[in-house]
């Protein structure tokens, strides 16, 4: 087990590379430079030129990314070129925001989509199911910014319940974090709940037509336990599946959640860099959003061979 | 200096005429101390140093805290700021008088020789932004403890207005010495202005408070405390507004004006801007290397429609890149105005008779787009047709700086003086600049070239109109609009006195 | 009986809401009322009536004739970015599970490498640089879309070689690529369509994202996503502009559900004998 985790970590080495090689070939050949979004109400090519040379922009691409190579090699990821600060930083300013809302949302996902999918799956074609696969087609249908807009208008400006945007910290004030994190957290872990109810219900309806249940059944187990013990486990892998591949996206990829709620996180951090071309900025956190989830990714793998011990590695 | 011709009134009857009301009335009671107004803007600043910033919301903070050397009053008139008065011996030098008694909020004295420090900083700091203007100030001379004398390399009658703004404003030569690039995110002592900068918690709130040994001692700074905060969706920016959990916000949609207007919960300020929002038109390039078809379009488009339907007369149609707020504006120049007889013999004219096709680069924001589909419909109606092509706000820079288009969105926040708003845009410049159209005509660059050595600011104006009109005949760029900025605020905002440069200056505001 | 019947009702709605759709799209303009690009700035965000039944936008047109139009946008951007991805993504997954060792690793490596760029930005660098326009929101998404197909096949792979039936085969000498075809892919096919009937959905609204973020279609074309963005400003004054083009989104991701469903059914033996 170890020496898997070792050479998987191993393995991260060349991804990372060519995401880092990726990103900044992609950053390049997309038209626009930061000086001029920084200085986008300045006219001065002097003062602009002078600006580049002192961030280096004016040196051929190859040296500028050995440049960063060489100082992300000695644990430096450079400056943002917008604001200065320390690449780092500014990312760890951010995610505690963008970790808080993606637990909080699977949380909600996971506590609508287990109830609501294994019934579905158990009471198959019943009202119930049907109830339940209704649910989850709202949720896949219902776009992101739509919804979000939606619980502010229902909950922050007609009833005043609960706060409209804006960022507290659920770990400086409970309560008012938990109040201002809710609703997005519902907006993104009602779509997420969606794909883990479909998920689970069809891979629960698979396992459930498999002989080691006919076998089970037959040998006179509860239904219950049929469930737990057979077909839940074995219908958990593309649940797990989902669930890493999304845990990586709702790090990093609820910029419109973000946007729409004012939440200063790791998604709209990107963003923004990238329509700003803060070139340095952009690769760090890309960078270290892809170390978050290459791991994630390597914890999904280690949990495939726990639940089916049949997938082996060589 | 000449005195400015448009004075308060001027400026009123000019709001009345655009039906604008200026000022939040202030309140018959007495101002109260106390209280934190709530203020929301899109973004949050980029830095607090002035000298380095780029970024057109940190000046929204700059003007409560720091204060430049002359300032704008609602006429956009020059006032007196941190310097008492002004001389000018030559059209090369320019004195000013420093006023006497005012410490930096880090306790240290403002002086001849901390002023001498910040133009030295904005000239030779290698990350300065300040650079290109005050390029033209050679060098500036300590005269006595409270008067520097500032030598220019030519003429320049726009400088003082420059000086209104960051280029103007005053930063401790103590802070900048012990503090460094940390300035920049935290501007303790650092000014002179009515409020102190406290505390700056990145992508959440920046936070200042009243400056109690402020040397002005009339009106106030009255507020304990301002908070700023972020929210980038102006749908939510609104609604933050209307449920009371903010106070002012900087900008109000023209969709949602009406609405707003319409809600006793918010307070609506129609404040006139110095922005012009135009197209250029690329010279280089066919079909707009060939006049003729660049007064064809002009010809084609209906302002008087794009400013109803689009700005929904948040606005005023743009007869070229000087705004009504100002005193240079001309308005018995009337916008191009629509005639499709007239556009089809320019376009016969400009040998395509049967009309062009052309791409027009502009910016993916809602109202761009609307506007962008207008004129689209419009032009189809006079033959042209136009396709359209979004990109975002640093695609269109690189694309305008490296004249890769054919008409380009340019939305230009404008200067208190028309120089600014017009001199980099069409006077012909080799390499990188906003004249992105790339025209080069030696008549309008002579025009251009006095508008800076003449002082008088009726024979500017008289000059500045020449521009105007050479411009409608030329069109490197077809003007659309002048923004109004509708501000709003909650109704317990007092006395909140609008200058149409848009920055929120909140010395005198009081909360009731 | 009466799941069969339920079933038997649920899959024909389906399907006929996806033949609407796809009619809309191809006879747009026999059906729409109104020229979908004609402007009336003096009969802006119009409520609905019996000349604009779902009313009008914020240049005066018609916003019928929109959705009907913008059906074709739409389902070519949802159908066609995750038929890119589900052809590449499964075969490189088949390829990754069946091969397994260093081929494996280097195909899950890449893939893991385009799932670590957050999707939107991914999208968005990409199609910042194929320029704006469908195509490069095809291939953008096609690209974002891809390593989660990889993944799945893969997965799926694993679990069906480690089954006795593959094992029987080996040992009977099927080749390589006969036991893929025949014992592999049927097997996997079940999940590879759920997944691309939710992705198509997902693909839709993702174009509606991305062209939040100024890619994809270029004005005055539409597709729903962007009529729904154009319209959320507009959603206290007038909230009819994001009804029709949100209904009809609504409308037919329900139906590739069902469809997708029945595909389902249909693919999979063993739940078809169950039933």
């Amino acid at each position: 087990m170890a020496r898997l985790i070792l050479r998987r970590l191993a393995a991260t080495v060349p991804v990372l590379l060519l995401v880092t090689a990726g990103v900044f070939a992609l950053l390049h050949l997309t038209p626009g430079d930061p000086v001029d979004a920084m200085m986008a109400e300045s006219g001065d090519a002097t003062a602009k030129a002078s600006l580049r040379r002192e961030l280096g922009l004016d040196r051929p691409l190859h040296e500028q990314y050995a440049a960063w190579m060489g100082r992300l090699l000695r644990g430096d990821l450079g400056h943002s070129i917008r604001n200065g600060e320390p690449v780092i930083e500014n990312v760890s300013r951010r995610i505690r925001p963008s970790l808080q809302l993606a637990l909080l949302a699977m949380l909600v996902s996971l506590l609508i989509a287990f109830p609501v999918g294994i019934v579905s799956a158990v009471r198959r074609n019943t009202a119930v199911d049907r109830a339940g696969t209704s649910f989850a087609l709202f949720g896949i249908c219902m776009p992101n910014f739509l919804l979000a807009l939606l619980l502010i208008f229902l909950f922050g400006v007609t009833l005043r319940w609960l706060p409209i945007s804006g960022y507290t910290d659920p770990l400086e004030d409970p309560l008012g974090g938990l109040r201002s994190l809710v609703l997005p957290a519902v907006t993104l872990g009602l779509a997420l709940a969606a794909v883990i109810t479909r998920t689970l219900r069809s891979s629960m309806l698979e396992a459930l037509g498999e002989d080691y249940v006919r076998t089970a059944r037959a040998k006179g187990l509860s239904e219950w336990r049929v469930i737990r013990g057979h077909v839940l486990k074995n219908a958990m892998i593309p649940v797990v599946t989902v669930l890493g591949l999304q845990l990586g996206t709702l790090i990093g990829g609820a910029v419109i959640t973000e946007y729409v709620f004012a939440l200063p996180g790791v998604g709209r951090l990107v963003v923004d860099a990238v329509f700003a071309r803060d070139y340095p900025l952009v690769q760090g956190v890309i960078l270290l959003i892809a170390l978050g989830f290459i791991l994630s990714n390597l914890l999904v793998d280690l949990l495939y061979g726990w639940i089916d011990p049949r997938i082996r590695y060589r | 200096m000449d005195s400015m011709t448009l004075s308060r009134r001027a400026f009123l009857e000019l709001c009345a005429l655009a039906g604008l009301t200026p000022g939040l009335a202030a309140a018959a009671d007495p101002p109260k101390k106390g209280g934190t107004l709530r203020v929301a803007f899109y973004i949050e600043a980029a830095t607090m140093d002035p000298h380095l910033s780029g970024s057109k919301v940190d000046r929204q903070v700059y003007h409560n805290i720091y204060e430049p050397l002359v300032t704008l009053d609602a006429g956009l008139n020059i006032k007196p700021g941190l310097a008492e008065s002004w001389q000018q011996p030559d059209p090369k030098t320019l004195v000013f008088k420093l006023r006497r008694g005012v410490k930096f909020h880090d306790g240290t004295d403002f002086d001849a020789a901390a002023a001498k420090f910040n133009f030295d900083r904005m000239k030779t700091e290698p990350k300065s932004i300040r650079k290109g203007e005050v390029a033209n100030i050679d060098s500036v001379d300590v005269v006595d403890s409270h008067t520097i004398k500032v030598n220019l390399k030519k003429p320049d009658a726009s400088l003082l207005a420059t000086l209104t703004d960051r280029a103007g404003m005053m930063v401790s030569p103590k802070v900048v010495q012990e503090r460094g690039a940390e300035l920049g995110r935290n501007a303790k002592g650092a000014g002179t202005g009515p409020f102190e900068f406290v505390e700056w918690v990145k992508d959440d709130h920046l936070l200042i408070k009243r400056n109690e040994a402020y040397w002005n001692k009339q009106g106030g700074p009255y507020l304990d405390r301002i908070r700023y905060r972020p929210i980038p969706d102006d749908t939510v920016k609104l609604q933050s507004l209307q449920g009371g959990e903010i106070d002012v916000i900087d900008y109000v949609q023209p969709r949602d004006v009406a609405a707003v207007k319409a809600d006793k919960n918010v307070v609506v300020l129609d404040v006139p801007s110095l922005a012009d929002f135009a197209y250029q038109l690329n010279f280089a390039r066919p079909p707009f290397n060939v006049k003729a078809l660049r007064q064809a379009l002009a010809l084609s488009l209906d302002l008087e429609k794009i400013v109803r339907g689009v700005w929904l007369n948040v606005g005023v149609p743009a007869n070229g890149p000087i705004p009504p707020t100002s005193w240079a504006y001309d308005k018995s120049i009337s916008y191009i105005k629509r005639d499709l007889a007239k556009a089809k013999a320019k376009l016969a004219e400009g040998g395509q008779p049967n009309g062009f096709a052309f791409t027009l680069t502009t910016n993916n924001i809602p109202i761009s787009v609307q506007e962008a589909e207008v004129i689209q419909a419009q032009l189809g109606e006079a033959g042209i047709s136009m396709k359209i092509k979004l990109v975002d706000a640093s695609t269109l820079i690189s694309d305008g700086n490296a004249k890769n288009f054919e008409m380009i969105s340019f939305q230009w926040s404008g200067r208190p003086d028309p120089d600014g708003n017009v001199y980099q845009f069409f006077k012909t410049t080799p390499g990188t600049s906003f004249n992105w159209s790339g025209i080069s005509n030696p008549a309008l660059d002579a025009l251009l070239d006095r508008t800076r050595e003449v002082s008088s600011q009726a024979e500017r104006k008289k000059l500045f109109s020449d521009v105007t009109k050479i411009l409608q005949d030329e069109l490197p760029m077809v003007f659309i609009v002048h923004p109004v900025e509708p501000k709003a605020f909650s109704p317990k905002v007092q006395n909140y006195d609008p200058v149409p440069d848009g920055m929120m200056r909140f010395k005198d505001v009081w909360l009731k | 009986m009466l799941r069969r019947a339920a079933r038997a009702r649920l899959a024909p709605f389906g399907a006929a809401v996806l033949l609407t759709a796809l009619l809309a799209a191809l006879a747009a303009p026999l059906l729409a009322p109104h020229d979908p690009l004609a402007q009336d700035l003096g009969n802006t965000l119009a409520r609905p009536s019996r000349a604009h039944p779902l009313g009008t936008d914020n240049v005066g047109r018609d916003l019928l004739s929109r959705v009907i139009w913008g059906t074709r946008v739409s389902l070519l951007a949802g159908f066609a970015s995750v038929a890119i991805a589900a052809l590449v993504g499964s075969l490189l997954g088949i390829v990754a599970g069946y091969s397994g060792g260093r081929t494996d690793g280097l195909v899950m490596r890449a893939m893991d490498a385009v799932l670590s760029f957050p999707p939107l930005v991914l999208a968005l660098a990409l199609g910042a640089v194929l320029g704006a326009g469908l195509t490069g929101v095809l291939v953008a998404l096609g690209v974002v879309y891809t390593p989660t197909f990889a993944r799945l096949m893969r997965g799926q792979v694993l679990t069906i070689k480690a089954r006795d039936y593959v094992d029987a085969a080996r040992a009977l000498g099927a080749p390589g690529w006969r036991i893929a075809w025949h014992h592999v892919l049927p097997n996997a096919a079940a999940p590879i369509v759920v997944q691309a009937s939710l992705s198509v959905a997902f693909a839709i609204l993702a174009e509606a994202s991305l062209s939040f973020l100024g890619l994809g279609i270029q004005p005055p074309a539409a597709s729903w996503g962007s009529m729904i963005n154009a319209g959320r400003g507009y959603l206290q004054q007038a909230p009819w502009i994001v009804f029709g083009p949100g209904a009809a989104l609504f409308v037919t991701v329900v139906g590739l559900n069902f469809v997708g469903d029945a595909i389902r059914d249909a693919l999979d033996p063993r739940l078809r004998a169950d039933t």
